[in-house]
C-alpha cells in the first residue's frame, strides 16, 4: 500500500491558486509542494505547514497575482465581428421573431420617447428667469363655507405691498386680456386684430427674462406706450420699423410702440406678445388703478414678485393679513393672500395651472410600464428560443469561450435588437410629434441633436433597455452545460424556467388590463357628460359678443329677433354653465347684518333669459324689462343653502350683492341646473338685469337652414359694428371644451391601452410559439389516438385562461381604486359597475383567444405524421 | 541613464542560475543562494525575482519534468539569455570601474575614535 503523503493546508493551497497568475501556478505550486515535502519530512507537519502558509502570505504581491482585466491580451476584434454577425444571422434566421421583437420594443421606445418630450416640456416651465427660485405669484385663498383658490390679489395690492414693505426686489402687476381688438391705420384702410395683451409695470421685465432687442425700458412707465414682440411687430407692421408706430386698442386709446422683445419662448404661461404700459390701465378700467380697489378680485390682474435674497416666504405671508383687517374691514375674514413660487404655477391646477403633477407622473408612469412591457416580451421570447441556440453555446464553450464572453456576446445581439427598434421609434416619434403638439396645443420640438437632454435620455434608455432585457436570457444562455448543450439533451427547463415566463405573461396582462379598465371608466364618464341633462337648453343656441354696452346693444337686439328662424334672443354675462365668464359675490339677505357663509354667482341677462335658455321657474314670476338692477331670481340650491325649505319663502324678501351696491327683492326661484361642467356641484346663483355688463348675445335658432340664419346674424352685428370683428361660438362646443382635458387624457389612454395590449398579445403569441413546439410530439401522440381538435386545443386554452385571469384579478381591484380616485374629481359621476370589468375581461378574452387560437390551430391541425417521424 | 538595470538580489539570482547551469529551477535556486549566501530566501521574493528578470529578458525558462514529490506540478527551468549574459557583465564592469577608481589611500585609512 502507498505511503499516504502529508499533505499541506488546504485553505492557504486554495487561496494561493485563487491569486496565483495562471501561468505561473503550476511551477511555483510544484515549488512550493517540493519543499513542504522536505521540510515535512525534516521538521514533521506542523512546522511545515506554518511555512507552508508563510510563504503563501509572501507569494502574495504584484507580479504573481493575477491581473483583475484578464491577462490574455489578444486580439479581441475578430471576435466582436463575429458577435455582430452571428447576430445578424439569428436576426434574418428567424425573422418572425426578430419582427416581434423589434417591433414591440419599438412601440414601447415610441412612446417612452414622446413621454418623455411631453413631460419634459412641461418641466421645464418658465425655469429661464433669473432667480426663478425667488419669484412668486400672490394669490388668494377664499375662506367661506368652502375655500376657493384665486391665482390673483385685489389690483392695488401690488402697489400696496412695493410700498409698504421691503422684502420684495421687485413687484410687478401684470393685467391681461385675451381677445382683445386693436386695429391699425394704415392710410385709407385700418387693419383690425384680435390678439391677447397684457398692462404691464415696469418691473415685470426686471423680474422676467424677456430681454428687449430694441427700445428702451425708461419710456415704459408713461401711459399710452406699448411693448410688442418681433413677431407681432412683423404682422402690424411689416418690415417697417415699429418704434414710434401706432395702434389702437378697443377704438378707445392709442399706444405708441417704444420696445422689441425678442419673440417669447414656448415653454412659458405668459403668454402676451403685446405690453401695454401699466399707467394707461386708467383708461381701460377705473377700478383696476384705484387705490382702494381692495373689495374685490379680478382673475386678470397677477400680481408678481421677486423677493430679497434669504428672504422666507413665510414670513411675508405673516405680514400679509394686516392688508385684510385695514382695507377690508366690513367684508369678513374671507382673504387670505398666499405666496405661489413661480415654479409651481404650471403645475397647480387649483390656481390655474395646466398640467398638474398627477398627469405627469400618472403620464411617466405609463411610459415606463409600456417599455417594461416591451422589455418582458423580449425576455419571455429570448428565453424561449434559448434551446435552438444551445449547439452554438456548447460549441463556442468548447472552444475555449469563457461564460462572460458568452454573456456579453448575447447583450450585444440584444443591443443590436434594440438598436434597431430605437432607430424606427426615433423615426416614429420624429413623425408623429406634430400631430401630437396640434391635438394638445403644445409647440414641442422633436430635435435629437440639438436637445440634448432628449439625446441623452435616449442613451440612456437603450442601455437600460439592453441590459434590461439582455441580462437574463443572457444568464441562461451562457449557463448552459457544453456536453449537454452538444448532446442536444438539453430541456426547456434548464432554458429559464416556465414560471417565469408565465409570470411574464401575467405582468404584461396586468398593466394592458388596467389601462383597459381605466379607459373603459372614462368613455363611461364622458358618456353620462353627454347624456346627462345639464337642466338647460344648450342646443342650437349661437354665442355672439356683444360690441358695445350702450343703446345699440338694445338695437341690435330687435334686429337678431326679427330675423326669420331666430326662436329668442337674450343679452347676458354669460350663458348658464360658461367657463369664461364667472363671477361670485357675497351676499346680504333680507335685510341681515351679516352677509351669509356662502358666495352666490352672477347670471345677468334680461328678461329673455328663462325662455332662451329653457330655465324653469318652480316659484314667483320672471323678471320686468329693465337696464340696471331691480329685482332678483335665485336658484332653488339658494334658498337649500340658507336652510329653508320652500322657495315660496324668499319671494319678496331683499337681496344686497357686489357689496349691497345692486339691492332689490327676489321676484322668482328656478330650477337647479349645472352652472360649471361636472367637476364642480351646483352653486347658488342669482339673475338679473345689469345691461353694462353684458358680454354676449344668445340667440336660438332653429337648424333648419341654420347657414342662412348665421349668415343674416353677422350681416346684421357687421353693420352695426364695422370696426369690430365678428365671431360666433355654438353654446354645445363651449360646453364640450369644458371637458377638453378629459376628452384628450381619454384619447391617450385610448392610444396606450391599445398599445399595452398589442405588446401583450404579442409576448403572448411568443409564448404559444414556444409551447406548441414543445408539445409537439405530446400533440402529435394525442391525435394519433383518437384526440379531437377541440380538446387538444384546450390544452393552449387552459393555460391562457388561468395567466389572463390571474392578471385580471390583480389588475381590476388597482383599477377600480385609481378610478373611483380618478371619478372623485367629479361631482357628478357614474358608478364603477360590475359590467365595465365583464367589458374588459371580454374585450382581453377576444384578443387572447384569437392570438393564442390562431397560433395553436396551427400546431393542432399539423399531420401527426410530421411531428413524430421527427426522432 | 541606466543601460541595464539590475538589483542586488536581482544578480545574486541571475548568478546562482548561472551556477546551476542546467538544474535551476525555483527550489534549487532558492537552496544555493541559502547555503552560499547565508541568507533566507522566500519563495515569493524569489518567483516575483525570478519573473521580473524573465520579463527584462535576462532569464528565459522551459517547462521541465513533473515529479511525484512536487504533486505532479512540472518544474520550470530558468537560464540566462544573452541578453542576460551582457547585463551581468556590465554590472560587474561598472563595479570594476568604481572600485579602481577609488584612491588606495581612502580604503587605507584607519579612523580613529576616541
Amino acid at each position: 500500500m502507498k505511503k499516504q503523503r502529508p499533505y499541506p493546508p488546504q485553505l492557504s493551497l486554495r487561496f494561493f491558486r485563487w491569486f496565483c497568475h495562471p501561468k505561473l501556478r503550476d511551477s511555483i505550486e510544484g515549488d512550493l509542494m517540493e519543499l513542504y515535502e522536505e521540510r515535512a519530512k525534516e521538521k514533521g507537519k506542523r512546522k511545515a505547514d506554518i511555512r507552508f502558509v508563510l510563504d503563501v502570505l509572501l507569494l502574495f504581491r504584484p507580479g504573481i497575482i493575477k491581473p483583475t482585466e484578464g491577462y490574455q491580451n489578444l486580439n479581441t476584434y475578430d471576435m466582436y465581428k463575429n458577435y455582430f454577425v452571428t447576430a445578424w444571422r439569428n436576426v434574418v434566421r428567424k425573422k418572425s421573431s426578430a419582427a416581434i421583437n423589434v417591433f414591440g420594443l419599438t412601440l414601447g421606445i415610441t412612446c417612452a420617447l414622446i413621454i418623455f418630450a411631453l413631460v419634459s416640456y412641461h418641466l421645464s416651465f418658465d425655469n429661464f428667469h433669473h432667480d426663478s427660485d425667488r419669484i412668486y405669484r400672490f394669490v388668494t385663498e377664499e375662506h367661506r363655507d368652502q375655500v376657493d383658490y384665486e391665482a390673483s390679489v385685489p389690483p392695488v395690492f401690488g402697489k400696496a405691498f412695493r410700498e409698504d414693505y421691503t422684502f420684495a426686489e421687485k413687484v410687478a402687476r401684470l393685467c391681461t386680456r385675451t381677445n382683445s381688438l386693436i386695429t391699425i391705420e394704415k392710410g385709407e384702410i385700418s387693419e383690425k386684430y384680435t390678439d391677447q395683451i397684457a398692462f404691464a409695470e415696469p418691473a415685470f421685465f426686471e423680474i422676467f427674462n424677456f430681454p428687449l432687442v430694441a427700445g428702451t425700458l425708461d419710456q415704459f412707465a408713461k401711459p399710452n406706450t406699448a411693448i410688442i414682440t418681433e413677431r407681432v411687430a412683423k404682422k402690424y407692421f411689416g418690415n417697417e420699423i415699429p418704434l414710434g408706430k401706432t395702434f389702437r386698442f378697443y377704438n378707445n386709446f392709442d399706444l405708441t410702440v417704444t420696445g422689441v422683445l425678442k419673440d417669447i419662448p414656448v415653454n412659458t404661461d405668459l403668454r402676451s406678445e403685446i405690453y401695454f404700459s401699466y399707467s394707461t390701465i386708467k383708461q381701460y378700467s377705473e377700478w383696476y388703478a384705484a387705490d382702494d380697489a381692495w373689495g374685490g378680485i379680478t382673475s386678470d390682474i397677477q400680481t408678481f414678485t421677486r423677493l430679497q435674497p434669504g428672504v422666507d416666504p413665510l414670513e411675508v405671508e405673516q405680514v400679509l393679513p394686516a392688508y385684510v383687517k385695514k382695507y377690508r374691514a366690513n367684508s369678513k375674514n374671507v382673504h387670505h393672500y398666499k405666496l405661489q413660487p413661480l415654479t409651481d404655477v404650471h403645475f397647480n391646477a387649483k390656481y390655474g395651472g395646466v398640467m398638474d403633477m398627477t398627469t405627469i407622473s400618472i403620464l411617466s408612469l405609463v411610459g415606463f410600464l409600456l417599455v417594461f412591457t416591451a422589455c418582458l416580451n423580449f425576455i419571455n421570447l429570448a428565453t424561449a428560443q434559448a434551446v435552438t441556440r444551445a449547439r452554438e453555446v456548447g460549441v463556442r464553450k468548447v472552444l475555449g469561450g469563457f461564460r462572460s464572453q458568452l454573456f456579453w456576446q448575447f447583450t450585444i445581439e440584444t443591443g443590436l435588437i434594440v438598436l434597431l427598434a430605437t432607430l424606427l421609434a426615433v423615426t416614429v416619434a420624429h413623425n408623429t410629434m406634430p400631430y401630437i403638439n396640434s391635438f394638445f396645443d403644445l409647440q414641442i420640438s422633436f430635435n435629437l441633436f440639438s436637445d440634448l437632454k432628449l439625446s441623452g435620455f435616449l442613451v440612456a434608455l437603450i442601455f437600460t433597455v439592453t441590459f434590461f432585457s439582455g441580462a437574463y436570457p443572457g444568464i441562461i444562455l451562457s449557463g448552459f452545460k457544453p456536453v449537454q448543450a452538444l448532446k442536444g439533451k438539453l430541456k426547456a427547463v434548464q432554458s429559464g424556467s416556465f414560471n417565469l415566463r408565465r409570470s411574464l405573461i401575467v405582468a404584461q396582462f396586468t398593466i394592458a388590463q388596467l389601462l383597459l379598465i381605466g379607459l373603459i371608466v372614462m368613455v363611461f364618464q364622458m358618456k353620462y357628460f353627454g347624456n346627462t341633462d345639464m337642466g338647460f337648453n344648450h342646443e342650437a343656441v349661437v354665442i355672439i359678443p356683444t360690441g358695445s354696452n350702450d343703446e345699440k346693444l338694445n338695437s341690435l337686439k330687435d334686429q337678431f329677433s326679427v330675423v326669420p328662424k331666430v326662436e329668442s334672443v337674450t343679452a347676458c354675462f354669460a350663458p348658464p354653465a360658461s367657463n369664461t365668464n364667472q363671477w361670485s359675490t357675497s351676499v346680504l339677505y333680507d335685510n341681515r347684518s351679516e352677509a351669509e357663509t356662502f358666495s352666490i354667482s352672477y347670471k345677468g341677462g334680461d328678461e329673455n333669459y328663462l325662455a332662451t335658455f329653457g330655465l324653469e321657474l318652480i316659484a314667483g314670476r320672471n323678471l320686468t324689462t329693465s337696464d340696471t338692477v331691480r329685482e332678483f331670481i335665485v336658484n332653488e340650491k339658494f334658498v337649500a343653502k340658507l336652510g329653508l325649505s320652500s322657495p315660496e319663502d324668499v319671494l319678496g324678501k331683499q337681496l344686497g350683492v357686489n357689496g349691497n351696491s345692486w339691492k332689490g327683492p327676489i321676484v322668482g326661484v328656478v330650477k337647479d341646473f349645472h352652472d360649471q361642467s361636472f367637476h364642480s356641484d351646483i352653486e347658488p346663483i342669482f339673475i338679473t338685469t345689469r345691461k353694462s355688463t353684458y358680454n354676449v348675445f344668445a340667440v336660438k335658432i332653429n337648424m333648419k337652414d341654420a347657414a342662412n340664419t348665421l349668415t343674416a346674424l353677422e350681416k346684421i352685428w357687421s353693420n352695426m359694428y364695422p370696426e369690430q370683428i365678428y365671431k360666433y361660438d355654438f353654446l354645445d362646443d363651449q360646453i364640450a371644451s369644458f371637458y377638453q382635458t378629459e376628452q384628450r387624457m381619454m384619447t391617450v389612454i385610448q392610444v396606450f391601452a391599445c398599445i399595452a395590449i398589442i405588446i401583450g398579445a404579442l409576448g403572448l403569441y411568443g409564448l404559444v410559439s414556444f409551447m406548441a413546439v414543445q408539445k409537439t410530439k405530446e400533440i402529435g401522440i394525442r391525435k394519433v389516438l383518437g384526440g379531437d381538435v377541440a380538446q387538444i386545443l384546450w390544452i393552449f386554452g387552459k393555460e391562457f385562461t388561468v395567466l389572463v385571469a390571474v392578471a385580471f384579478l390583480i389588475a381590476a381591484p388597482v383599477g377600480w381604486y385609481v378610478m373611483s380616485q380618478w371619478l372623485s374629481n367629479y361631482v357628478f359621476k357614474v358608478d364603477i359597475s360590475i359590467w365595465m370589468f365583464v367589458l374588459e375581461l371580454f374585450i382581453v378574452a377576444i384578443v387572447v383567444m384569437v392570438t393564442v387560437g390562431y397560433r395553436s390551430v396551427k400546431a393542432v391541425v399539423a399531420n401527426p405524421v410530421e411531428s413524430l417521424r421527427s426522432e | 541613464m541606466k543601460k541595464y538595470q539590475l538589483g542586488e538580489f536581482e544578480e545574486v539570482v541571475m548568478l546562482t542560475v548561472g551556477i546551476l547551469y542546467d538544474e535551476a529551477y525555483g527550489v534549487s535556486i532558492k537552496k544555493e543562494i541559502e547555503s552560499r549566501l547565508k541568507r533566507g530566501v522566500s519563495v515569493g521574493a524569489l518567483q516575483t525575482a525570478l519573473r521580473r528578470l524573465e520579463d527584462k529578458g535576462y532569464l528565459k525558462s522551459r517547462e521541465g519534468e513533473a515529479t511525484e514529490e512536487r504533486a505532479g506540478r512540472p518544474k520550470k527551468y530558468f537560464s540566462i539569455t544573452a541578453y542576460g549574459k551582457k547585463a551581468m557583465e556590465y554590472t560587474k564592469s561598472t563595479r570594476d570601474e568604481l572600485w579602481s577608481a577609488i584612491p588606495k589611500v581612502a580604503l587605507d585609512i584607519k579612523i580613529v575614535s576616541n
